[in-house]
């Protein structure tokens, strides 16, 4: 059998017909991912040496970190009050919230978000988050195994995050001052 | 049978109407059978009457309401021969002109509802009326011993007047009558409050339209300082325009705020008489069928408030009136023997200030038997006998308050069944207040309700602590003046000022608040003098800012509970001001405890980390203050001491090694442990810190909790201080 050479038209077709080929390949990979795999949309941000992480559906608004009041013989956790479309919500500090967590730069940014009852509040933040997605399928998972407020996440590059449920977060949580009756 | 559309409606008119005008034919029957009013003050209650029972027989019969008209009409009869008496009514009139007004309510609803042909014949009702009233011969006899009235008698209601009023309510009932619910709108409590808070956005964008303003100006400045004033002038003297007219936009939406708020006030409040007038009706009736006295005294029911908080106080405050005539007043011969009034009184004071109302219900009864209501409770249940040891004389009052609870041992129509005080303190609590009780035996009880209000703005004092605003409510401050030595005894551990021959102990704001240490007033600071619930103290404070009205908003939930505020309010630049409670500043504190605590000073100019490093050595057990800057910290140095600071390396104007510096330079600072915070991890930032004389050195990542603790502990020994 002799080879022929390829013209260079044919060479083109062939190649078109490849890269063609892949794009279906992959977009048939995609809409299968997409069936197999919910997602759970994120609003991930860094908290000391760690990656934190809440559902972006929980989240209002993101604010800078000025006009905030600090209320004296709050709890520590009560960073001040602010306004915010017509309420009056409070700032707190997640690294206390968290148990006296280390942080790398000094909080910057306060994240309106819905503590789950409904009412807003707004937690501080080191950075503006950044949103992304995590398989519901390990978000569930993880839901289960966790105890408290924070559910420990592996992402697919296995990057560790640590997802806070609101909702628990604020339940386990005693609100009083610190002269509270 | 059918009815005309429009009768129906007039008789709907009618009926809300009529229940106003009983409501105040009831109001002077309760007055009338009163003791010690005068004469001229009888007969005009008299005339009054009169004409109420005369416009109501009118308005009914005009819309062929004859069974109404014939109620009323018998009502006048038993009322005729009173009229001319000026005496104080008999009792037994009283109940029927009252069982008479009861019977004509019920059936002018009826009609009202559509229901008047089911109504029975009212002659069966018509002739038991009479039948309980007295006689009219017999009347005579029932103001025996009454003389003949002295006091010039005020004519009645002439013929002529009469049919004014009756034609007048014929011809235009509508004239008469409020808005009813046809001719209004009905909106959802989610609306008007969706509505409430569009109005604080709007008032938020006023704020926001003034900064506008504030920062063209900046830039006009800015523009006029570059030396290119030629160049500039057009340009300055239009952004000078703009910002004029915005201020006078700014000034206008201001206006419209008010008026909405204003609007929304009178769409969703009501004035707290509505609720309290049938009251007194209810606690003469009961304290009738106990065989008591009781007279109701109302303090404050010109108040108008939200009308959703009204309707559900008005539950508790029946159970309160209910129970303290029933388990409160004692019985007139008793009262007697033991010095008392035979008529008990009871009060009921409604007082705002700012965002909190203050209900009082009180008695001048036997008190809270506090021997008998921790028996009542082990006997049932409520507590055990090892805890009802343990509780004091106030917390054994306040098992009254827990579900289960009574003191009577059968149960009656009025009470018994330990449903009642836990419901109060539910719908209480439900309203997001608190409800206290204080008693003394043998003079009585009283029970006092806080509740926030939304609504409305009030007078609020601004004065400073340092670097905190603090708004105090106007009601609360009776004067201000400056501290003079001669006027202040200042003791080892209280100061007390002497104002008006008395000696008032002399609280420090910035000290209650946690800002900074006790300390006595000194030469020439501002103290004002602010009372709550008859108590009375001089708040020392460090400055006086001014009075503004302010619009007082609820705290969110995680702060709600401090005792010390009790909302807050926007100020002018958009920032929030806390509301102190007076009742909390006349209260005792507990600050003498405080002070044998290892005390820190936090320096950061970060609020979020100066937080954070509270949060965590106040969990070791330390006294915390806080200051924003190098400079601030170096005024606290000068008035407090300290164990120890945690210092901020990167600051604004002083930073972390020049405080140090300063620090060290002083005698009495020169060794004090600092600890120096950085974001900078680097080993130059380290050694740049320790150089400069710090104890410690640790980067904020290791702030963790116990890392800052063990760091602070360790330096505190090497220096030898209170670790």
């Amino acid at each position: 059998m002799k080879i022929l050479p390829r013209s260079m038209e044919e060479a083109q077709e062939q190649e078109a017909v490849e890269l063609l080929e892949r794009r279906a390949s992959r977009l048939r990979e995609q809409a299968e991912t997409t069936v197999e795999e919910a997602v759970h949309w994120i609003a991930e941000f860094p908290l000391g040496e760690e990656r934190y992480a809440l559902s972006l559906e929980m989240l209002r608004a993101a604010l800078p970190l000025r006009m905030v009041t600090p209320v004296p013989l709050s709890a520590p956790h009560v960073v001040g009050v602010l306004r915010f479309q017509g309420q009056v919500l409070s700032a707190l500090s997640l690294a206390s919230m968290l148990g006296g967590h280390g942080w790398r730069q000094d909080p910057a940014v306060l994240l309106v978000v819905d503590r789950g009852d409904g009412e807003l509040c707004a937690l501080d933040c080191e950075a503006i988050p950044r949103p992304t997605t995590l398989p519901m399928s390990v978000v569930e998972a993880a839901r289960v195994r966790a105890e408290g407020p924070v559910m420990e996440v592996f992402t697919q590059d296995r990057q560790l995050i640590h997802l806070i449920d609101l909702k628990r977060l604020f339940t386990t949580r005693s609100t009083g001052g610190r002269n509270a009756r | 049978m059918p009815v005309d559309p429009m009768l129906q409606g007039l008789v709907t008119g009618f009926a809300v109407e009529a229940q106003e005008v009983i409501q105040k034919v009831t109001m002077d029957l309760l007055e009338l059978e009163r003791e010690g009013l005068d004469a001229g003050a009888l007969a005009r209650l008299y005339v009054r009457l009169g004409r109420h029972l005369h416009t109501l027989k009118g308005s009914a019969s005009s819309l062929g309401l004859q069974d109404l008209g014939d109620i009323a009409h018998k009502l006048e009869d038993a009322l005729a021969p009173l009229k001319a008496s000026t005496r104080k009514m008999p009792r037994s009139v009283v109940d029927v002109l009252l069982h008479g007004l009861d019977l004509f309510m019920l059936r002018a609803q009826a009609h009202a509802d559509g229901r008047g042909d089911a109504l029975p014949d009212p002659a069966a009702a018509l002739a038991q009326l009479v039948a309980e009233g007295p006689p009219p011969e017999t009347v005579g006899a029932l103001l025996a011993g009454a003389a003949t009235a002295s006091a010039p008698v005020e004519p009645s209601a002439t013929p002529e007047e009469n049919a004014l009023v009756e034609a007048a309510s014929a011809l235009n009932p509508q004239d008469a009558v409020p808005e009813s619910a046809d001719t209004g709108w009905r909106v959802s409590v989610r609306q008007v409050t969706s509505l409430m808070r569009e109005v604080e956005r709007l008032r938020e964008v006023r704020l926001r339209v003034e900064e506008r303003g504030r920062e063209l100006d900046r830039v006009v400045t800015v523009l006029a300082k570059q030396g290119l004033l030629a160049e500039t002038a057009e340009a300055r003297t239009l952004l000078s325009g703009t910002s004029r007219s915005l201020r006078t936009d700014g000034e206008e939406t201001s206006d419209i705020v008010d008026a909405l708020e204003d609007g929304l006030k009178a769409i969703t409040t009501r004035p707290v008489r509505t609720i309290l007038d049938p009251l007194q009706r209810m606690v003469r009736d009961l304290s009738r069928q106990l065989g008591k006295e009781a007279r109701l005294s109302v303090v404050g029911s010109e108040l108008s408030l939200d009308r959703r908080l009204l309707e559900k106080l008005q539950g508790a405050l029946v159970h309160l009136l209910r129970n303290a005539v029933d388990h409160g007043l004692e019985m007139p011969s008793q009262r007697e023997k033991a010095g008392k009034h035979h008529e008990g009184a009871l009060t009921l004071r409604i007082e705002q200030q700012g965002n909190l109302l203050f209900l009082e219900c009180s008695d001048d009864g036997a008190g809270i038997d506090v021997i008998r209501v921790r028996k009542v409770a082990e006997s049932r249940g409520v507590v055990t006998s090892d805890e009802a040891e343990r509780l004091n004389e106030n917390q054994v009052r306040d098992l009254i308050f827990r579900p289960g609870f009574s003191t009577r041992s059968d149960v009656t129509d009025t009470s018994g069944r330990g449903v009642g005080l836990d419901a109060v303190r539910a719908s209480v609590e439900g309203l997001q207040g608190r409800i206290e009780v204080n008693s003394t035996p043998g003079q009585g009880t009283r029970f006092v309700m806080t509740l926030p209000v939304d609504l409305g703005s009030s007078p609020v004092l601004v004065v400073r602590a340092l670097e905190q605003l603090v708004g105090l409510p106007m009601l609360a401050v009776e004067a201000t003046q400056l501290a003079r030595a001669d006027s202040l005894r200042i003791g080892k551990r209280k100061a007390h000022l002497e104002y008006q021959g008395q000696l008032l102990p002399v609280v420090d704001l910035g000290a209650r608040l946690g800002l900074r240490a006790l300390a006595p007033p000194v030469e020439g600071q501002p103290l004002l003098i602010v009372q709550s619930g008859g108590k009375r103290v001089a708040l020392g404070v460090d400055a006086v800012v001014g009075d503004r009205d302010l619009v007082i908003r609820p705290l969110p939930s995680e702060v709600r509970d401090v005792p010390a505020w009790q909302g807050a309010a926007t100020l002018s630049r958009g920032e929030l001001l806390l509301i102190c409670r007076p009742d909390w500043l006349v209260t005792e504190s507990g600050q003498a405890a405080v002070a044998a605590q290892r005390r820190a000073l936090v320096v950061d100019d970060s609020l979020t980390a100066r937080a954070l490093h509270r949060a965590m050595l106040e969990a070791g057990g330390f006294s915390v203050h806080l200051a924003a800057s190098g400079a601030r910290a170096l005024d606290r140095l000068a008035t407090d001491t300290y164990d120890v600071v945690i210092c901020d390396l990167d600051m604004e104007e002083m930073d972390g090694t020049q405080l140090i510096a300063r620090l060290r330079e002083k005698k009495e600072t020169s060794s004090l442990p600092v600890i120096l915070v950085s974001a900078h991890d680097s080993a130059a930032a380290r050694e740049r810190g320790m150089a400069a004389g710090a104890d410690g050195y640790l980067s904020k990542r290791e702030c963790a909790a116990g890392r800052l603790l063990a760091e602070v502990l360790d330096v505190m020994s090497r220096r030898g201080g209170r670790a």
